[in-house]
């Protein structure tokens, strides 16, 4: 007789564990059989593409009401949303041996080989999953908005069409475009729709971006001068995948003109001719993402982006935009300059833990509850550089797996911050309070989002926390550099270590605010000019149980997400040498 | 597998997933649909899942082998060899008899909260809380690695939280619910540090070590961190009484972890706040759960710790024990004598697994589990009674309003006394006697280690004399606390009056629990005490618990030290405290005393030091942190600005004459354009959109005509 509930029941009981258990990928089609759908992908990734900018367009139409710009964005968001799931499913049960599908390749700008060339693959498809489910949300958390609402949600379209062609795009020059193009729409937004200070915010996040943008800019001149022309290197420069069998990321021999000296197993080979632009190149695109992302000592145009933008806004900007900042160094300077990648890790994994402190620090200072999430998010990011930077395999996964937790719980926390502004007209902590008393419900699911903001395993914070530190412990004694003195520990107390160590150290800190804020916020008696709050509406309820839910099912079974990325990953792996 | 494996399997996976199922219930339907009766269908729940694990407790056979489930993937971990951090299940001797402790007190638990909160306005979400708590305890005790078991190490925090906090209308929960969570955190980093080193060392391999060897259902034996830990060591010439530093740096890292959820010194100050929670939480939370959560990992992870790690946890288990009793000496607030009585019995464990006695600590968690829990809502119905007073002080002669709880009271007071008479005595003498005749043989072991051959280290025999002299201690603040509650006259007459003894539902677990306090380790050996003892892994620094394997010398030798202290203290208590305080607040006044009773009154002055200094200074740190961000990074940015603008002006030629200036005619004819197209000054933004973006439009489509024209002229030339 054999156990009936653990090995019967359970596995079917607790579907959320099973889920992703019980389907292989792959099992369900013969790959090597192009399907009908295989044909029409390519398609629907471009529908799903430019639809939002169309509808966008459409907006602006005079004559469009302001009930149907919002029904339209609503419309356009899940149709985005349905054409993403399409290319998802397909991608995760009918996975080809190069590992990108759905790809569009057509040349663009002939003259600087540039193509349009798009595509999915493990690296990008969460995101685009992530972006077009979160973007359904965030129409519905705009609802409300009266304020020329019809140019809201036109350029907020524009912004979602910018936003996933960063991430489809798989030619550098493309992706530029695109990392500029989103750029636009969301100055608007927080210059027209935000808070009292909207014009300096904006001013501020357009400039940062820019700048960094300029450093992306000023490597790929450098990138494109330095393979010499008619080579198929040159024609190669912008591509983000290499058009070989295995989805090996940046054209092979582009890279080996960056790579640096190694001492491999067939004695030690020189650097490449261009090392040392290898170390200014990858240093460069660093802090055009870092900017992005954003890492200290960069960060401080999202505090005031934050603040400034309305609540839907935040929730894009903390769930989406700061993940190309992520995106791009995994997919554009880490594949590029690996051996650079190395050569400075330990700067950038500093950086990521010195992110995770100060912003922890920084926001147990704040008492603008909006701020204080702000800052929190420059703590969590600080996870997604610290496991880029340690080159395990782990750390990859856990930095990405960080990106789409926080992308859920980031997201949360902003809506409820507005939910309760829109009632309060005031975030100041310490005049709030009692919240849970007046809407328990609100106070339920802020527990479930702070919780899972604080990395309690169970939720989908601690995943790629919990993968970060464990990365950088595996990354001791197996990367250049080791904290001198070290060697009496038997090599045990590496630099990676000592940052290890420090990092797990972050969860206090976490806990430190995350506890504070909630305590003075939603516990203690009911305050009396709570009495007059409008009640929570139903749409509102289920923009917190879709998160909510979110964060629970991806704690719970975050293959979800690594079955999506695992083949991606395993190239990347390989080409960067990881652990 | 054997049919009663696959029993078992089944019984401990319905125990622990009953409370689950319970507490969402009564999370999304407990206010609408239950009502009142939340509360018994909480306990007839929490009754169930004890019938289940006690089941299991009695199918199990000494001689089955530990099984482990452990098929459910949760993480990927590509890097390493397990490939996947898997969710599963450990079933061994150990995990039956802790399951059937937990899900027998929280089941009593349970049912004196249906008395003790009637009327409150949170009735479900108490109950639902309380389900979710018992429900992470299971899952401690099943868990089959140390990831899952971080899983349910956090609820534990989590719901302890949210129970201490449930009154968090008033200061008092929020504030002592936010410490004990933050504390937990504290030491949870050092657990985490600690599962990643072992995580990378052993391959991903975090099977918790089971006793003797484990296998699958299926019958294939399975490795545990103890069976990988020591091959890995044998290959580096190492082992585990010989290890290497990382070996060592992780075993203090995951007792850190401990060291938060059992309040070890020196993160023990949230447990006595902790009882700002409603009493049943904190008769939950110093018994079977929270608590013995530590005290099972360290138990659990005893045979992958090293000699310097024991040394270590005996050494916070000692500190412990010593401060918690001259703590409960001088409080006077009836729960937080019983809270600092704990944080002593917990040392008392902690100690005696450091020192390798397995058997003895585990039995004295298993027994104090049952007595502290008891006294807990023996104190609870006092402060029914006594209309919400909790101060011993005012309390005195309510043995004739309440003589069951008195009697519950003091059968508990002998038990955790340790009394016995002709070797025959109630639960705390056996398991706190065994203990300590352990610790002889520690300090001896100790004694060796130290001076190998040579003269005596008088160090070592503190950690034989210090529990010797707290036996005494203990007796004598659990008399105080007895005799100034029920004996004597009433001091507040008032308060007397309206005392009345508890209702059934408080009355029935309590004179329970007083009875299990009785029968635990004597009569209850049959049931967990052997469990415990098989489960004893044959590790060197493992002490056994039958009298033989201690040794008669350490035997006889602590029998005649403890033997009567119970009789001591408790007469010295009673005789002290016989009539009130005032004799008690004479000898307060003695110089020596003095010092000490300021000392212990202040609680040694954690609580001030942490409060004062490690949060200012943390405060501190943020502060200046935010300083930084604003008044150097922002400020730097925002100079950079203004020096860029200031220096785009400068360096424009046409600065000097700004009347005449070409810049200035552009602005005076953007301003004439301006008065031109006032009219579409309308205010609608959609329309500035749409201008902006239709005129960028437009440039571009001027800049590709250029373009294209340019081509053709080339292309023409």
């Amino acid at each position: 007789m054999p156990p009936l509930i653990l090995t019967h029941l359970a596995p079917h009981a607790l579907a959320p564990f099973a889920l992703a258990q019980l389907i292989e990928p792959g099992s369900f089609t013969d790959s090597t059989t192009p399907s009908l759908l295989d044909a029409v992908l390519p398609s629907v990734l471009n529908w799903m593409l430019f639809l939002p900018a169309l509808a966008g367009a459409i907006c602006f139409l005079p004559g469009v009401s302001r009930a149907s710009a919002r029904a339209l964005a609503l419309l356009t968001t899940l149709g985005s949303f349905a054409l993403s799931l399409v290319i998802a499913f397909d991608y995760y049960f009918n996975q080809n041996a190069s590992g990108v599908a759905a790809v569009t390749l057509k040349p663009w700008i002939e003259s600087i080989h540039a193509n349009y060339h798009v595509g999915v693959d493990g690296l990008n498809l969460p995101l685009v999953l992530l972006t077009t489910s979160l973007s359904v949300l965030v129409v519905l958390a705009a609802w409300r908005i009266e304020k020329a609402t019809q140019a809201f949600m036109g350029l907020f379209l524009f912004l979602l069409t910018g936003m996933l062609g960063v991430f489809v795009a798989l030619d550098l020059f493309l992706f530029y475009l695109f990392f500029e193009v989103s750029l636009l729409p969301m100055y608007f937004l927080i210059g027209i729709w935000g808070g009292p200070r909207k014009e300096y915010a904006a001013i501020k996040f357009f400039l940062y971006t820019l700048a960094g943008s300029i450093c992306l800019l000023f490597v790929m001149l450098g990138l494109y001068c330095l393979t010499p022309a008619g080579t198929a290197n040159h024609v190669n420069t912008w591509q983000l995948v290499d058009s070989g069998e295995q989805d090996s990321l940046i054209s092979e021999s582009v890279r080996a003109l960056f790579a640096g000296p190694s001492t491999g197993l067939h004695g030690p080979t020189p650097a490449g001719p261009y090392w040392l632009h290898a170390q200014a190149f990858f240093l460069l695109t660093l802090v055009a993402f870092l900017i992005k992302l954003p890492a200290v000592p960069f960060h401080t145009w999202l505090p005031d982006a934050h603040v400034e933008a309305p609540t839907p806004i935040s929730m894009i900007l903390a769930g989406v935009l700061l993940k190309m900042g992520g995106y791009g160094l995994m997919r554009v300077t880490y594949p590029l300059f690996p051996d650079a990648a190395r050569h400075f890790w330990l700067p950038v994994a500093t950086l990521g833990v010195v992110a995770i402190l100060y912003g922890g620090f920084c926001a147990l200072a704040q008492t603008d509850w909006k701020k204080l999430v702000a800052y929190s998010s420059v703590s969590h990011m600080g996870y997604v550089t610290l496991g880029l930077a340690v080159l395990t395999r782990t750390g990859f996964d856990g930095a990405y797996f960080q990106m789409i937790a926080h992308g859920i719980t980031s997201a949360l926390m902003f809506f409820l911050v507005g939910v309760v502004y829109d009632r309060a007209h005031h975030r100041d902590i310490n005049r709030l309070g009692g919240l849970w008393l007046k809407f328990p419900g609100l106070g339920g699911w802020s527990l479930l989002a702070f919780c899972a903001g604080m990395g309690l395993p169970g939720l989908c914070g601690f995943v790629g926390e919990l993968l970060v530190i464990f990365g950088t412990f595996e990354a001791n004694g197996q990367l250049p550099g080791t904290i001198p003195g070290s060697a009496g520990s038997g090599g045990f107390m590496g630099a990676a270590t000592i940052l290890g160590l420090f990092a797990s150290l972050g969860v206090v800190i976490t806990a430190g605010y995350t506890l504070w804020m909630f305590q003075r916020v939603f516990m203690g008696p009911e305050r009396p000019e709570a009495a007059g709050y409008a009640p929570i509406t139903a749409r509102e309820y289920g923009i917190m149980a879709a998160l909510g839910m979110a964060a629970v099912l991806f704690g719970l079974v975050p293959l979800l997400v690594f079955r999506l990325t695992d083949p991606t990953f395993y190239a990347l792996a390989s080409v960067l040498g990881l652990n | 597998m054997t049919p009663v494996q696959a029993h078992i399997l089944d019984l401990l996976a319905a125990a622990t997933l009953i409370p689950l199922a319970s507490a969402l219930l009564l999370l999304f339907a407990g206010k609408r649909w239950l009502g009142r009766l939340s509360g018994w269908v909480a306990t007839l729940a929490m009754a169930g899942s004890c019938g289940c694990a006690l089941a299991a407790l009695s199918a199990w056979q000494d001689n089955l082998p530990a099984t482990i489930v452990f098929e459910i993937p949760w993480i990927p971990v590509p890097g390493q060899a397990a490939g996947y951090l898997n969710l599963g299940m450990l079933v061994d001797h150990l995990t039956v008899a802790m399951t059937a402790m937990v899900t027998l007190i929280a089941t009593l638990v349970h049912l004196y909260s249906i008395g003790y909160m009637q009327g409150d306005k949170r009735f479900e979400r108490f109950f639902a809380y309380l389900s979710l708590f018992t429900f992470a305890m299971l899952g401690i005790v099943v868990s089959a690695s140390l990831t899952q078991l971080f899983v349910f190490w956090e609820l534990v925090g989590l719901t302890s939280y949210l129970l201490i906090g449930f009154w968090f209308e008033r200061p008092g929960p929020r504030l002592a619910c936010k410490k004990a969570f933050v504390m937990n955190r504290i030491g949870d980093a050092g657990f985490l540090a600690g599962l990643a080193i072992l995580y990378c060392k052993l391959g991903g391999n975090l099977l918790l070590p089971a006793a003797g060897d484990a296998q699958t259902p299926s019958g294939v034996p399975i490795e545990t961190i103890y069976q990988t830990l020591t091959a890995i060591l044998a290959d580096e010439n190492a082992s585990i009484l010989s290890p290497p530093a990382w070996l060592t740096f992780a075993g203090i890292a995951l007792f850190c972890g401990a060291i938060g959820k059992s309040a070890q010194f020196p993160l023990h100050t949230w447990l006595p706040d902790a009882m700002e929670g409603p009493t049943p939480v904190s008769s939950i939370v110093h018994s079977a759960t929270m608590v013995a959560a530590g005290v099972y990992l360290t138990a659990r992870l005893l045979p992958i710790l090293t000699p310097g790690v024991h040394l270590f946890i005996a050494t916070i288990g000692l500190v412990t024990l010593v401060i918690g009793a001259c703590m409960a000496l001088v409080m006077t607030d009836i729960k937080r004598v019983l809270a600092y009585s704990t944080l002593s019995q917990l040392g008392y464990m902690v100690l005696g697994l450091g020192a390798g006695a397995y058997n003895f600590a585990l039995l004295h968690l298993v027994a104090h589990a049952f007595f502290k829990c008891c006294l807990f809502q023996c104190a609870g119905s006092v402060i029914h009674a006594a209309g919400g007073k909790q101060d011993l002080r005012s309390f005195g002669g309510l043995w004739r309003k309440m003589p069951a709880t008195m009697a519950c009271f003091a059968v508990c007071t002998l038990a955790i006394a340790g009394a016995s008479v002709m070797g025959v005595g109630l639960s705390g003498h056996y398991s706190k006697d065994g203990l300590i005749a352990c610790m002889h043989n520690y300090g001896l072991a100790l004694d060796e280690a130290f001076n190998p051959g040579g003269t005596t280290f008088p160090f070592a025999h503190i950690f034989y004399w210090a529990p010797v002299a707290v036996a005494y201690v203990t007796a004598f603040y659990m008399a105080r606390a007895f005799t100034l509650t029920f004996l004597g006259s009433p001091r507040e007459p008032h308060l007397i009056e309206h005392a009345h003894e508890a209702p059934l539902t408080m009355l029935v677990p309590q004179g329970a629990l007083a009875l299990l306090a009785v029968v635990a380790t004597p009569w209850g050996m049959a049931f967990w005490g052997d469990r415990i003892n098989a489960s004893a892994m044959i590790v060197p620094w493992v002490q056994g618990g039958t009298e033989e394997q201690v040794g008669e010398t350490a035997v006889e030798f602590t029998h005649h030290a403890v033997g009567f202290a119970w009789l001591v203290g408790i007469a010295g208590g009673v005789a002290l405290y016989a009539a009130g305080t005032k004799n008690a607040a004479r000898l307060a006044k003695l110089p020596g005393v003095r010092l000490l009773h300021t000392w212990f009154l202040n609680k040694f002055y954690f609580d001030g030091l942490y409060d004062g200094f490690v949060v200012g200074l943390a405060k501190a740190v943020a502060g200046l942190a935010w300083i930084l961000d604003r008044a150097v990074i922002d400020a730097a940015v925002d100079a950079l600005a203004k020096r860029v603008r200031e220096g785009a002006a400068s360096i424009s030629p046409f600065d000097p004459d700004p009347s005449g200036s070409p810049i200035n005619s552009v602005a005076f004819a953007a301003q004439a354009a301006d008065q031109a197209l006032r009219p579409t000054h309308s205010g609608r933004i959609r329309l500035y959109v749409l201008l902006a973006f239709g005129s960028a439009a437009l440039i571009l489509m001027a800049v590709l005509i250029l373009v294209f024209a340019a081509r053709a002229a080339g292309h023409a030339a």
